[in-house]
């Protein structure tokens, strides 16, 4: 079995500003009056996990539990600050659906566009954009500027353009229903299919439901550690009896 | 031992689909600011000649005479105008680029410097573009060109390296202290004054001449009017200065830039 993610003792922490304000002027004042204080806030710690090609996996916990942190991680958008996250593969990031469209480029455009900054071959895109703009049910809009398209356009296009490749790891942060009760079913069948192919995810829901639905191991985060890691029955089942 | 693959991407850490994504950026950086403009891109060859006017009717006055024989006023202060607008526009767009496209860089993994590179070619572009009307201004003013017109694309070419570090550098610099922008202002406004984009140098005191020959741009200026027209004196000097600031400040920008952006990115 391949690993697609191998995470060791990964840490992650950022350094704020006791007093937020990044103004040079009050920065250099309270600098010269010995009053900066540098936090190191610990997002995560010492968080060892390993997915394997094909699996599911799920990220649950409370808010602030680090869930969104540990995605961009895998995305790569981050480095860790400590330890080793090794990643292999081609890494479709669904973070934010439409973050890289812009207003004022063409749906077109922004297919070609969101396609290139996912990394994609933009040749190979160009031949598809008509499938997908058809899929996603914005083909009279094609080549309008994207602020004439409703924001259920803009989500539909969005979601048709990241899944149109099929990459070998998907992060996903609750964006599993897009559009209205059609889009939503439609979408749904192709997240099953993109499964179906093999392809692993990583994905962070609060929506307890859909994750013992889809997911086949789940990852309980607390405080930026790692809680508990194994089968979803008995993770969500712990989850739930610690109250929160 | 094995010699080690040579690759695109090993040298720029930029893979081939980077390199789409870098012309469409460009594209959209030249396109996109005159999106609803009436006559678009044209902006691009009329913004320099009209700036260039307002010029001239101001120091026209003072500075034509003191020219040397042969030199005409008129293209001096464009290409002037052109460099000038190369640096400011490019540096302020490179530097500014990274923050104002934090929304993507949080949310999908693209090489971030791929911005200021985009902010930093557009800028070329439209400067290359820029001596479409220089070409006519040369022309009406009855000067001749010079045989050394392609040394025009060197020049350039190490401005935008020397551009792309500098902003990559102060686009973490953006990123953590707002006020730096202000900053930046007035020291460009300052290196302006400290370049002879609307005065020729000789005008100056011996110690202020000292200075603006240091000032890295007068080197980028002297070969750029040199090789458009033979406006200027250029001598092998200029030549080593300026292809060093280009190489000096693009290896001083990636090095800064790698060593801050893991800290910095979380601030977006």
């Amino acid at each position: 079995m391949s690993l697609v993610i191998d995470g060791k003792n990964v840490d992650f922490s950022y350094r704020v500003l006791t007093n937020h304000q990044s103004s040079l002027k009050t920065l250099f004042k309270d600098f010269v009056n010995r009053k900066v204080r540098v936090e190191n806030y610990q997002a995560l710690s010492d968080i060892s996990f390993e997915v394997t090609k094909g699996e599911t996996v799920a990220i649950i916990g409370k808010n602030g539990a680090g869930k969104s942190t540990l995605l961009k991680l895998l995305a790569q958008v981050v480095p860790p600050t400590k330890g080793k996250l090794q990643i292999t593969g081609t890494v479709a990031p669904m973070i934010e659906l439409g973050a890289g469209f812009n207003q004022e480029l063409t749906g077109r455009e922004n297919i070609i566009f969101y396609s290139a900054l996912l990394g994609r071959d933009v040749e190979k895109v160009k031949q598809r954009v008509d499938q997908i703009a058809d899929w996603a049910g914005v083909s009279d809009h094609l080549d309008y500027q994207l602020r004439t398209f409703s924001s259920g356009m803009i989500a539909r296009l969005a979601f048709a353009t990241a899944t149109d490749e099929v990459s070998d790891l998907l992060l996903i942060d609750e964006v599993l229903s897009v559009g209205d009760g059609e889009f939503a079913q439609k979408s749904r069948k192709r997240m099953q299919d993109i499964i179906n192919l093999g392809t692993t995810i990583v994905l962070v829901s609060h929506d307890l439901a859909t994750v013992s639905e889809l997911a086949n191991r789940v990852i309980w985060l607390e405080n930026g550690k790692l809680k508990k890691n194994g089968d979803p029955k008995e993770v969500i089942a712990a989850y739930l009896s610690s109250g929160s | 031992m094995r010699a080690k693959k040579v690759s695109l991407y090993s040298l720029t850490g930029f893979s081939k689909n980077n390199l789409q994504l870098l012309r469409l950026l460009i594209q959209q950086e030249l396109t996109l600011r005159y999106k609803r403009s009436v006559i678009g891109i044209g902006w691009t060859l009329l913004n320099p000649m009209l700036t260039s006017f307002v010029l001239w009717i101001v120091f026209s006055f003072f500075f034509a005479g003191k020219l040397q024989t042969g030199q005409q006023f008129a293209p001096y202060l464009m290409a002037g105008v052109l460099l000038n607008t190369f640096f400011n526009q490019g540096l302020l767009q490179a530097a500014n680029s990274i923050a104002a496209n934090g929304n993507i860089l949080t949310k999908v993994s693209v090489p971030p410097k791929i911005f200021a590179f985009a902010a930093s070619l557009a800028a070329f572009i439209n400067f290359l573009i820029g001596l479409i009307p220089l070409t006519l201004v040369v022309y009406i003013s009855g000067q001749s060109f010079s045989f050394f017109l392609p040394v025009v694309l060197l020049v350039g070419f190490f401005l935008a390296l020397f551009v792309a570090g500098v902003g990559l550098a102060l686009s973490v610099i953006f990123i953590r202290f707002d006020d730096a922008r202000n900053i930046i202002n007035v020291l460009l406004l300052i290196i302006l004054y400290l370049t002879p984009v609307f005065y020729p140098i000789s005008i100056l005191n011996e110690r202020m001449q000292q200075i603006v020959t240091l000032n890295p741009l007068t080197s980028f200026l002297d070969v750029f009017r040199w090789s458009f027209s033979n406006n200027a004196v250029a001598t092998l000097a200029d030549f080593i200065y300026l292809s060093l600031t280009g190489i000096f400040f693009f290896t001083l920008g990636n090095f800064f830039f790698k060593r801050y952006w893991p800290r910095t990115v979380s601030m977006l």
